[in-house]
Order: C-alpha cells, then structure tokens, then sequence
C-alpha cells in the first residue's frame, strides 16, 4: 500500500490527473479543481491510500501535474 | 497637450500592490482570482473572497477595478466562471478582462463591461467592430505598429464603432513589463515541456533559459552570439510615449502582477508623471532619462520598445533573470508602532541594517515607503548596526503591522 496525497488549494484545474487515471480522479464542476476520489481530508490536504499495483500509472500523474501538488508517500 | 484622458492601469497581485499603485497615481488596476487568470502559478494569488476587500480598497481610494478571467475555460471551470462573475457584479467590480467566447457570453447576459484580452489577438478593426457588440475596451495585440494602432484609432472614431455602453469602442494597449516570444502570449513551449499550459497561467518560463540549436545529423552547433534566443527583452515605451500618447488610445497598461509592489510602484509613477508632462508639454529629454534609471532599478531584463517603431525582429536578453540596477533583500518585519511619536518598530529577521542605509517598507496599508536611515536606534539605544533578533526603531508616517516587510536596498553589482 501507499499513500497520494493531494494538496487541492494550488489545483490549476487543468484535468490532466483525471484524463490518465479517471477511476481516481473527478473534476469537480463545483470550483474547476481536480478531486481525489475516496480520499480522506486532513486540514488542506486530501490523503488516500492504494494498492501497489496501481503506482506506475500514480507516478505518471505525478510527473504530469503541472503545479506539483500530487506526491506519493 | 493630449486630446483626451488616458488611463494608466496597474497590475496587482496583492494588496501591497494596490497601495503601491494608489499612491503612484494609477488610474485603475487589474486583478486575478482563483485558477482562471494568466497568473494561476502566481503565489500571491487572490481567491474569489477577496474580491470585496479590494473593491472596497479601490473604490475608497477613487480607482478603478478590473478583473481578469482571461485562460482557456473548460467545460468544468463553467460553475467557477460563473461564480467569480456574480461576484463581479456584487462587489461593483468596474470590469472584467476576457478573451474566451465563454466569459463574453456570460458577461454579455449579466450585463457586466467587458474588455477584450491580448490574448484574443486583436489586430485589425473588423475585430474591433465584431467585439464592439460585447465589450467597450479592446486590448490590441502587442505586435501591431504605432501606425497600425493610429489607423485603428482613427477608424473607430470616424466610423463611430460604438461599444456596449454606447460610447466609443476604448483601445487599450501594453506600454511596459515583460514580453512573451509567442503571438500574444499564445505559446505552447511549457506545455510541451512540463504539462504546465502557459494559456491556463501555469507558464514555466522556459524561454527565458540559456539554448543552443545543435544539428542532430551532424552534431554541429549553430553560431549563435545570443544564446537567450527566445527570451525577449521587456517593453519600456517612456522614450516614445508621446507617440503613443497621440495614436489615439484610452488606456495604456502595464504588465507584472507577479511583481512587488515596488515595482508597480516605480513603474506607475514613471509613466503617470511622463504622461502629465506630455499633457503640460514638457516632455524632455532630459526627462526621459531619470524616467529610465528609475525603471531601471527595478526588475527587468533590457529594455526595448516593442514593436511599436515596426523593428522587424525581437531583442533578445543577454542575461538571465532581471538586470535590475538595484536589489532588495529581506530584513525584518514590522512589529510596534507608537502613534503619538509616529515612531514605527520592525524586528530585523535576516541581514544587517546599518545606519545611512536605503531602507524601503512594502505593506498593504503605507503601500511603498523608500527613505534613508538616517538615525538607527537599536532596541532603544543609538547604534550604527542592528543584526538580526534587534528591535529598530525609526520614525514613519503610517501605522504598520506585522503585514509590513522591512527591505534594504543596494546597488546591483552583477549588472
């Protein structure tokens, strides 16, 4: 298991998280920012643990977000 | 004499920098909120919450407030859009700077002013004649001449192109700040790059690098003095600004809300006061020149006049970053203020002060404030120094807090 965590405040709402990985990843029509499904909120932060199976496809998220706000722990 | 008024606009990215521009003479400013500016990146960035206090800091000072929604909108920022637009219309925001067919729909049902961003590329006047039935202002494209400005000008006055408020379609263009190598900032190099769309405000500035342009057959590289080749220098039109002052535009902006407030502070104050003096008719030379050692000790990278004048290429930067003549570094924050004395107290943080030294004060109540120290009282004793854990202590005219950063300033010797 591992944890994504999502700082959504600097979301630019460019979609790009929700385009390779739809399973995971909303965007929500609410405020334009991208949003983690499932994910648990600690103060600004958005945290949600997964299977190991899914971390290639996590970590090219990662690289592609274009504010740096999704990190794998 | 010039034969109508001429609004200077300021950028703000903070409300250091409203101050800055209020008290530099600015006529209006433009801000952004949320992601769905130009400067989404930006990490002074206000939220659609702001919005009344810096209405209110504008309207209480007598400028004008103009909101920027100018990015690439997608269908999933449709609810933000039209969130930050009813609060446009709540806090009488005066109007909103647009380029997305999206925006201008919306502001054309909610009956809000519109004015036609840079980055829809208005380069001729049938443009100006389909986006009069929307908007009252058309930035212009920052490519066009000052006689293809004129010719615009010029026609929409003889043709009467009226816009939305039923006064003359207003023509608005860029007179200082950083340029962008791409046509009307359109440029796709960042997101190739880094996934990060310039268009969507997310720019990583990679023109602004070192390059080298190698042949991948033969491994040659090709000669280039300049290897800055796609870092443009930024607009300065002081020399030339009564030649703008006279193509008939309304409104002359200037670029950088991701800069301090002392640069908008100089900035403004530079082309406000260029501008009366072209009003007076007393626009020297001699003038011209203290305009650009001031803009020179702020943020830039070379100056240029853009394309104005019609020069056929760009002029590229030698350096990287700015080649300010001067700097500022951080030293402290404010802390006390004694209003019977008038006597401010700033905690220093980092660095040195030294008695003598320039000290510039930035916040958002006293906005810019540079003098020299000419006293230093260090935690209640006279001193020449004070390092860092010191209280200094020095006479100022407006109540400070701990909103107020403490700067020295010094002379640029990389440049």
């Amino acid at each position: 298991m591992f944890k994504i965590i999502f700082h959504r405040n600097n979301c630019i709402g460019c979609g790009t998280c929700y385009e390779l990985q739809p399973e995971f990843w909303r965007m929500s029509n609410r405020d334009g920012k991208a949003s983690l499904v499932n994910a648990c909120k600690k103060r600004c932060v958005f945290i949600r643990s997964v299977g190991i199976s899914v971390l290639p496809q996590m970590k090219d998220v990662v690289h592609s977000c274009p504010v740096n706000i999704i990190k794998i722990q | 004499m010039i034969k109508k008024k001429i609004e200077i606009l300021s950028p703000a990215g903070s409300l250091d920098c409203i101050q800055a521009a209020v008290q530099a003479g600015a006529d209006a400013v433009y801000f952004g909120v949320e992601q769905l500016n130009m400067r989404a990146r930006s990490t002074h960035s206000f939220k659609i919450n702001d919005m009344k206090e810096v209405s209110t800091l504008c309207k209480a000072n007598g400028i004008k407030t103009y909101l920027t929604l100018n990015t690439e909108i997608y269908d999933h920022d449709m609810q933000l859009m039209r969130g930050i637009l009813k609060e446009v219309l709540k806090n009488n925001i005066d109007a909103v700077i647009a380029s997305d067919f999206a925006v201008i729909s919306y502001c054309s049902d909610l009956n809000i002013p519109l004015h036609i961003s840079t980055q829809a590329n208005v380069c001729n006047l049938e443009s100006v004649r389909l986006y009069s039935k929307y908007a009252d202002v058309v930035v212009l494209a920052r490519e066009l001449t000052l006689s293809q400005i004129k010719q615009i000008t010029s026609e929409i006055k003889r043709q009467s192109i009226l816009g939305v408020s039923g006064e003359l379609m207003k023509v608005e263009v860029f007179v200082h700040g950083s340029l962008c190598m791409a046509i009307s900032g359109k440029c796709y190099l960042s997101l190739h790059t880094h996934n990060a769309s310039a268009n969507r405000g997310a720019c990583f500035q990679n023109c602004r690098h070192l390059y080298k342009v190698i042949n991948c057959e033969t491994n040659e590289e090709l000669s280039i003095d300049n290897k800055y080749i796609m870092s443009s220098k930024d607009l300065c039109t002081i020399d030339i600004l009564d030649q703008i002052a006279h193509s008939g535009v309304d409104i002359l902006k200037i670029e950088g809300r991701t800069k301090g407030a002392d640069y908008i502070y100089s900035v403004t104050k530079c082309y406000k006061e260029a501008l009366q003096s072209i009003d007076e008719g007393t626009f020297s030379y001699d003038k011209i020149e203290n305009w650009k050692t001031e803009l020179a000790k702020v943020y830039n990278r070379g100056f240029w006049e853009g394309h104005y004048l019609g020069q056929m290429t760009g002029q590229w930067t030698s350096h990287y970053g700015s080649i300010a003549t001067e700097k500022k570094i951080y030293i402290g924050k404010g802390s006390n203020y004694f209003s019977k004395m008038k006597v401010g107290e700033f905690i220093v943080e980092a660095g040195k002060i030294n008695v003598f030294d320039t000290i510039m004060v930035i916040g958002p109540i006293c906005g810019v404030q540079r003098l020299q120290m000419l006293k230093l009282v260090v935690n209640g004793v006279e001193a020449s120094e004070a390092t860092k854990g010191d209280k200094v202590t020095f006479p100022f005219a407006t109540k400070i807090s701990a909103n107020d950063k403490l700067y020295k300033i010094f002379k640029n010797r990389d440049v």
